[in-house]
């Protein structure tokens, strides 16, 4: 289904409801997923998600039907059913109604034939050699390859109509010292709307190396330690980041950092992010306009270390006296929200993450990072999470062994103060726990983080077979 | 006629039987297929959220579709379809088998799949009060109310919040064995909390029951009444206002005391997680990561104290992982995973279970028709011992108790945790003094467990419902349930965020 398809159906059933105030917005994906686990082919899906979103507003007065049945019969019930609720529900303060016909601007292109047409011979055929690699090289290998295409629509009553298509190929490997019990792990990854551009070969050898390179690992203590982190565990703070601090919402209710502070400095003055949904190039991904129909916009977050943008929906923009920046995010899981679809922090001129690495004395290089979360103090963004999949301890700029893995608990803001390096160069991460889009980031350096803890990964540390 | 028709008594539910049907003929016809189930889902959810006097979200979402998983001569392959007439199913059927058949090429041994009985039976959530039968706009009162008293006193309260969600999954398996199951699953969830900010912008939130995404079951309606909302205002508010000024929480080895939830999060995430056999063997290591709960440990493995107990248990009543049957095929059971502290068994499927030469715990769930089942925790719960929360407080001497969690975060083997919680006392001499804010713990997994040395009785024990447990890639949410009491463990690293 093509977004010009979607948004057909949309229309007709706009006219054909007959209820004055009516918003539509569509989706389809067609995923194929093949996912690797101990060096097999363990879950090959090819997915299909089709989902519409209703919207019926009685006044300010709003509620909300989705279905996953795209069809005119259905978006009519949904209509209905969304109408009849609507007259119980309470005012939503800000809601001034649903999306006109604004102009958008320049789309950016997001489709890739060659992803779209990739069918599961092709994925299987792509993976069949990287996978041999890895064994070959003694290890075992885990991870996936996507291809998949997704369109989307937004209509109006009021004369919104957008449609949007987009392609997207994924791909995440890991080369392991044993399939599911630890040891030395290396991962690598690249996110690209073309398959064909994928850097597959590339990206396997480098999971290889980290994997080579972290064999017996020794122990480390917990303490505070510079740290250089890759790209893949920077993006990790920064979707937290995004998730806790960027939103109308966080701010409203005066748990995000930027609540009560724009203007003020709160991190280092060499730390610019923004959302930029519109990025033309190969770190851009996302639909151009957002599930309201807004166009979406460049926003600058933080500018030079001061708090300066917030994102809102087209409600939120109204009750906080703003605009809408085009950041109502669809729904994933159920849940809507205002956020970031493509977040990206600035790089800086450092020409290599070696360059970062030699710049330490004594510190740790940390290649991806495992189950951040962001919750602990979100006005100061104090995260905590643990290193994975290469974890290194750096003297006199050079890495001189691998470590096993450790806790952090930091701020994440405070961190970026601390922060004395970055690439220029810079990589788009999938954000992981929805299809919103991604994060980019470089390699950063930060000077005095916190590791609080240190990782147990050998059995016989857990006292193994104790009592027996 | 079949329940799933006799239920629904429609010609569409008959036709959809039909193109199932004819897709598992299809699929036997094929002969290079070993195995193959076909399987419908119908869900609606609605989602009901007033935030600071204002309906932040009404929804309705519905879903339906068929999820089709087919064992080739080597390896799966999953395909599936919104369309319910004979076309879209059987098509979704050739897609499965096709994908089967490509992954079967690059095979380097063939899945192993021992083949079982169908079952054949079914399974609906018992309810008193049909929560879709409920008018809409007294669900939104019962929310409206608590919001509008926890914000009636103005300021240091900055924003409250009230939540109601209802699911309905109606699910139909029929497989290649022969098992024709129809289940019919309730679920519910039911919250609040409140937030309050001090001068310098610094936030404190409190939560009723518990934290967001604890506080699920599976039952009807008649479970919000027992939850009384407003009348857990005033003691909400104060707690979040207080926590404002309260002191942080210190940093030292203490014991600990956590309340129920708590210990039900401790569960999920050093028990239920690292238990999964997928895990531990390495099926999912391109999201979640391994285990340190390896097969050479079964049995064998001091994982906690003679006290610690757990078992799941897909049968409890009420519970979020409750079921007839699982997702291929295999009925709910009740199984010790950890018996007097010994690692005994694991939460496993047909063919991980058969990597052990062991029988499948029955496990496998899939959330929703567009996505293939899972290894998921059922009711993993702690089992009982004796006492109330009071006679755990009045048996310490110098301990801190922590309550309701508000973040989570622990290692890719489950190994190294640490977990924030909204608020905690400090308990000297047997009795709770001071209230402390930001409190965390950190530890690792067995010994933590193994410094269990007091679980609350039956009367603490509540089955807390998680309905957003997160697993696969892609992402599949499912609900799962925890039974547990308060409980205390010896001599753990404490301390606060607003140190980090």
């Amino acid at each position: 289904v093509t977004g010009s398809e979607l948004l057909a159906l949309c229309k007709d059933a706009l006219r054909a409801a007959g209820e004055a105030e009516v918003e539509i917005c569509a989706r389809s994906r067609h995923r194929g997923v093949a996912r690797v686990a101990i060096g097999e082919l363990s879950q090959h899906m090819d997915l299909v998600e089709p989902q519409a979103i209703v919207r019926v507003a009685h006044g300010s007065r709003v509620a909300e039907v989705a279905t996953s049945v795209l069809d005119r019969e259905t978006l009519l019930a949904c209509i209905a059913d969304a109408a009849r609720a609507a007259r119980l529900v309470p005012k939503t303060e800000g809601f001034e109604g649903f999306s006109g016909d604004h102009p958008g601007g320049d789309e950016p292109c997001r489709y890739a034939a060659s992803t779209a047409s990739a069918d599961a011979e092709e994925r299987v055929d792509r993976l069949a050699p990287l996978l041999a690699s890895i064994r070959a090289a003694g290890l075992v290998s885990a991870g996936y390859l996507e291809t998949s295409t997704a369109s989307v629509a937004v209509a109006t009553t009021r004369g919104c109509a957008r449609a949007h298509d987009s392609t997207m190929a994924t791909y995440k490997v890991w080369a392991l010292e044993t399939p599911g019990a630890g040891g030395a792990a290396g991962y690598g990854g690249h996110l690209h709307k073309d398959v064909g551009a994928l850097r597959l070969a590339e990206e396997t050898d480098r999971a290889i190396r980290i994997a080579k390179m972290s064999r017996n690992p020794a122990s480390l203590d917990a303490g505070v330690y510079d740290v250089v982190m890759e790209p893949p565990a920077v993006s990790e703070l920064l979707e937290w980041l995004a998730t806790i601090t960027f939103g109308a919402p966080e701010v409203e209710q005066g748990t995000s950092a930027l609540a009560g502070r724009i203007g003020d400095l709160i991190t280092g003055e060499h730390v610019d992010i923004v959302e930029d949904p519109l990025d033309p190039s190969d770190l851009g991904f996302g639909a151009p306009f957002d599930r309201e129909g807004t166009w979406r916009r460049k926003v600058s977050l933080i500018e030079r270390g001061r708090a300066k943008g917030i994102l809102y929906d087209r409600t939120y923009a109204a009750r906080m006296k703003s605009r809408s920046t085009g950041s109502a995010i669809l729904p994933e899981f159920g849940v809507a929200g205002v956020g970031t679809t493509c977040c990206q922090l600035a790089g800086g001129d450092a020409s290599s993450v070696d360059e970062l690495v030699r710049g330490m004395d004594r510190g740790l290089y940390v290649c991806r990072l495992h189950y951040v979360n962001g919750l602990l103090e979100p006005r100061r963004a104090v995260m905590t999470g643990l290193t994975r999949d290469g974890c290194f301890l750096v003297e006199k700029g050079k890495i001189v062994r691998p470590v096993g893995n450790l806790r952090f608990t930091d701020s994440f803001l405070e961190g970026l103060a601390r922060c004395d390096g970055m690439t220029k160069e810079r990589a788009a991460i999938p954000t992981w726990w929805s299809d919103a889009g991604a994060c980019v980031a470089p390699a950063i350096r930060m000077r005095g983080f916190l590791f609080n803890g240190r990782s147990q990964q050998q059995p016989e540390e857990l006292g193994g077979e104790r009592g027996r | 006629m079949s329940a799933m028709t006799a239920r629904a008594g429609d010609a569409h539910q008959t036709a959809v039987e039909e193109a199932m049907r004819a897709a598992l003929d299809e699929l036997r016809r094929a002969g290079d297929v070993r195995y193959a189930e076909v399987r419908f889902v119908s869900e609606t959810t609605e989602k009901l959220r007033v935030r600071d006097g204002r309906p932040e979200q009404v929804a309705t979402l519905r879903t339906r579709g068929v999820a089709i998983r087919v064992l080739g001569d080597k390896a799966w392959g999953f395909a599936c379809s919104p369309e319910l007439d004979e076309a879209g199913v059987v098509g979704a059927a050739r897609r499965a088998l096709a994908v089967a058949r490509a992954s079967g090429r690059v095979a380097h041994a063939p899945v192993l799949f021992p083949p079982r009985e169908g079952a054949v039976g079914a399974y609906a959530t018992r309810i008193e009060i049909d929560p879709f039968s409920v008018p809409l706009e007294d669900k939104l009162a019962l929310l409206d109310a608590p919001v509008r008293a926890l914000l009636a006193s103005g300021k240091p309260v900055q924003s409250a919040e009230a939540w109601m969600e209802w699911t309905r999954v109606d699910k139909r398996l029929l497989t290649t064995e022969g098992t024709d199951t129809t289940q019919r699953f309730t679920y519910g969830a039911c919250g609040m909390h409140v937030i309050a900010v001090d001068a310098a912008g610094v936030a404190q939130k409190r939560s009723y029951p518990t934290w967001q995404g604890c506080e699920g079951f599976q039952g009807g309606f008649e479970r919000i009444a027992e939850l009384d909302l407003t009348g857990h205002v005033d003691r909400l508010r104060s707690e979040a206002i207080q926590l404002l000024t309260a002191p942080p929480c210190p940093e030292a080895p203490r014991d600990l005391l956590l309340e129920s939830s708590q210990v039900a999060l401790q569960i999920h995430e050093s028990c239920g997680h690292p238990a999964e056999l997928d895990r531990a063997l390495g099926a999912e290591i391109s999201l979640a990561g391994g285990s340190f709960l390896q097969p050479k440990m079964l049995g064998k493995l001091e994982y906690g104290a003679k006290i610690v107990d757990l078992v799941a248990d897909a049968t409890t009543q009420g519970g979020m992982g409750t079921f007839g049957w699982d997702d291929e095929g295999t009925p709910a059971g009740k199984r010790p995973l950890i018996e007097r502290g010994r690692f005994v068994d694991y939460l496993s499927s047909r063919e991980s279970a058969a990597a052990l030469a062991r029988e499948s715990t029955g496990t496998m769930r899939a959330d929703g028709w567009s996505r293939p089942p899972l290894i998921r925790m059922v009711n993993v719960s702690l089992e009982p011992r004796s006492g109330s929360l009071e006679d755990l407080v009045a048996d310490t001497k110098d301990g801190v108790l922590m309550a309701t969690d508000k973040s989570w975060s622990i290692d890719d083997l489950r190994l190294n945790f640490q977990f924030s919680c909204e608020i905690a006392w400090e308990i000297k001499n047997g009795k709770r003094t001071r209230m402390l804010r930001d409190p965390f713990y950190t530890g690792v997994t067995p010994a933590f467990w193994r410094s269990c040395d007091a679980i609350c009785g039956p009367e603490e024990w509540h089955l807390w419902g998680i309905n957003s447990c997160g697993k696969g890639d892609p992402m599949q949410v499912m609900q799962v349930g925890h039974g547990a009491a308060a409980a205390r463990f010896k001599n753990v690293t404490i301390g606060n965020a607003g140190h980090a």
